[in-house]
């Protein structure tokens, strides 16, 4: 089978060399990507962890040094707003967790038990909402927003950010509970329990592991978001982390070091979420899409 | 399925039955219709009249006319679809052949596998600081390396060159977005049965030829899926090409939602900016059909 395809004339290419070779190209993919995705998260870091002054010791980047300080984080809590940013990252986040997740439960748990005409379409309204424009859903939001008084509040951002964290939460949850038998509902009420009851001792219990998925998933759509709060806030007190560090972007006299230490902070909170999450935030992707 | 089909009926029956059915289906009810129906449908009323929030005139397709035959807009309509099919393109070939790697028996691959979740879960604006900073033209390690080793003699501003911003913007998105190919082909790959490759090799089959008849095959689903629902995200992107080049040089990196925000934020040109989304709109919903012929999602749900 093999001896006629491969290798050039006459199959020169022994099955052992094939093997060895592929041997190699793997290391090496490795190697290559591991750096293509370390070496910036690495700048990152140590750039963050220099003073300006041994930052540009040499006028170039000093990239491997033994002189760190925190001086960069100490200026942007003493000099910028990024305390109150962080605030209302906080508080923002907390929001769409809180209304995306509840509206996944309740409507997940409604649409996997109950069956009504129209579900077809209702999953593909989901679903095409998911692939939708935030931005082409986020200029008539701002109008709506604006003429309820509500532009420039965190309320707003809340559900504008919801917007498009609640359809792939919704998804997620219908198929969590499709997956958990009925049986277990039944026997709770043969032995005399409420709707109500089995509800909350039944099934939110079995569906603990999708609803984490989906308050991770809202978690790092909001802790993510740039577009939306971009457009709905314009009061600068508002700004969550994201819109706020960029404004830093323009502002010469913060430099790199700072910018990187914001960019540190930032990366705390997900970074946490995958190294203790990482399963659930696995399931995220493997039941959204398969 | 049989299961839930056959005891509906009597989960279906009763007053509190029907009750919680409201109770649970009104919520979302209510969340598409006020921040999904009412917006969409006051996007496409807005884009039938000039000056809508003014002195609003019924103009029919007038704006949809001025946006289609202005000689800009197949040239943003081009740097969406450059933009859209390129970073999809990558980030597949980059995600195949890092997820096949992983999926080998080699030293350090759960490491490898958490390493690539960091980049997914960095917020947009994290990763537009690091890519600023490493193609930075004073201090920049690209430019470093370049002029270093002799290839250009002065160092490049990458993200306002014409001809090289797209591509830093596309290399930018691909670092952060590789992953989500990543992850989706490597729980394909671990779905795949060890029996065909034993089987394979008992035959004698060189690794391209397993990997052209089992891996391939057995990837096809996936592969489509990437190109079709990454490539739509990727044509709606705001964030990174805002925060890298504002759409410029030269309107360069100009996509289609990159018009809208600033026709509508900056210009205050509702009529206009609305008729784009309309036209955007039309463009998912063709999508949207495709991707729900081809892949059948909505399969799933059980009745």
């Amino acid at each position: 089978m093999f001896e006629n395809r491969t290798g050039g004339p006459g199959g020169l290419v022994s099955s052992r060399t094939q093997r060895r070779v592929r041997r190699v190209a793997l290391y090496l993919t490795a190697l290559i990507v591991t750096a293509f995705i370390v070496t910036p998260l690495y700048v990152m870091i140590i750039v963050s962890l220099q003073s300006p002054e041994t930052l540009f010791s040499g006028g170039e980047l000093t990239l491997f040094s033994t002189e760190l300080s925190l001086s960069n984080f100490r200026t942007l809590v003493t000099e910028t707003a990024t305390p109150r940013y962080l605030l209302n990252s906080f508080i923002i986040t907390a929001g769409v967790v809180l209304v995306s997740t509840v509206l996944a439960v309740v409507s997940g748990y409604g649409l996997a038990r109950f069956s009504f005409r129209g579900k077809t379409t209702t999953a593909r309204l989901i679903l095409f909402s998911y692939m939708f424009s935030p931005i082409v859903l986020a200029i008539p939001l701002y109008i709506i927003f604006f003429n309820l008084g509500l532009l420039n509040s965190h309320l707003a951002a809340i559900f504008s950010i919801s917007a498009i964290a609640a359809p792939f939460s919704i998804w997620l949850m219908w198929q969590y509970f499709q997956n958990i038998p009925v049986t277990y509902e039944e026997s709770a009420w043969t032995s005399g329990a409420t709707r109500w009851r089995t509800i909350r001792d039944v099934v939110l219990p079995l569906a603990r592991p999708g609803y984490v998925s989906v308050a991770i998933f809202a978690f790092s759509v909001a802790w993510n978001d740039y577009t939306m709060v971009k457009i709905v806030l314009s009061e600068q007190a508002l700004y969550p982390i994201t819109l706020g560090s960029s404004l830093f972007l323009d502002q010469l006299n913060i430099g790199w070091g700072e910018q990187m230490a914001a960019a540190v902070v930032m990366s705390i909170p997900p970074f946490l979420v995958a190294l203790f999450l990482q399963n659930y935030l696995l399931q995220g992707f493997n039941l959204g899409h398969e | 399925m049989g299961a839930v089909r056959e005891r509906a009926p009597a989960l279906v029956s009763g007053n509190s039955t029907r009750l919680l059915l409201l109770f649970a289906l009104l919520p979302l009810g209510a969340f598409f219709t006020v921040l999904w129906f009412g917006p969409m449908f006051y996007t496409l009323v807005m884009s039938f009249f000039t000056d809508p929030l003014g002195s609003a005139q019924f103009t029919g397709f007038g704006n949809y006319l001025d946006v289609l035959t202005g000689d800009t807009f197949p040239f943003y309509l081009w740097n969406s679809v450059l933009f859209a099919v390129s970073t999809t393109v990558l980030s597949l070939v980059v995600g195949l052949g890092f997820s096949l790697v992983v999926n080998e028996q080699l030293r350090g691959r759960q490491g490898l596998r958490t390493l690539m979740i960091v980049p997914y879960l960095l917020p947009t604006v994290v990763v537009v600081f690091l890519w600023t900073l490493m193609l930075d033209q004073n201090l920049g390690l690209l430019n470093q390396a370049l002029v270093e080793m002799g290839i250009i003699s002065s160092p490049i501003a990458f993200f306002s060159t014409p001809g090289l911003a797209m591509p830093s913007v596309i290399t930018a998105s691909v670092w952060k977005w590789g992953s989500f190919a990543f992850f989706i082909i490597l729980a394909n790959l671990q779905a795949i049965p060890d029996a065909y490759y034993e089987r394979a090799q008992v035959q004698g089959a060189s690794p391209w030829q397993q990997f052209r008849d089992i891996t391939f095959p057995n990837l096809r689903g996936a592969i489509l899926l990437i190109l079709l629902v990454r490539g739509i995200w990727m044509f709606n992107k705001f964030d990174i090409i805002w925060l890298t080049t504002r759409g410029g040089p030269i309107n360069l990196t100009t996509t289609l939602p990159i018009r809208v925000y600033d026709l509508a934020i900056r210009s205050g040109a509702f009529g206009s900016a609305t008729a784009l989304s309309g036209i955007m709109f039309a463009i998912l919903a063709v999508t949207g059909v495709l991707y729900f012929t081809v892949m059948e999602p909505e399969a799933e749900v059980k009745d």
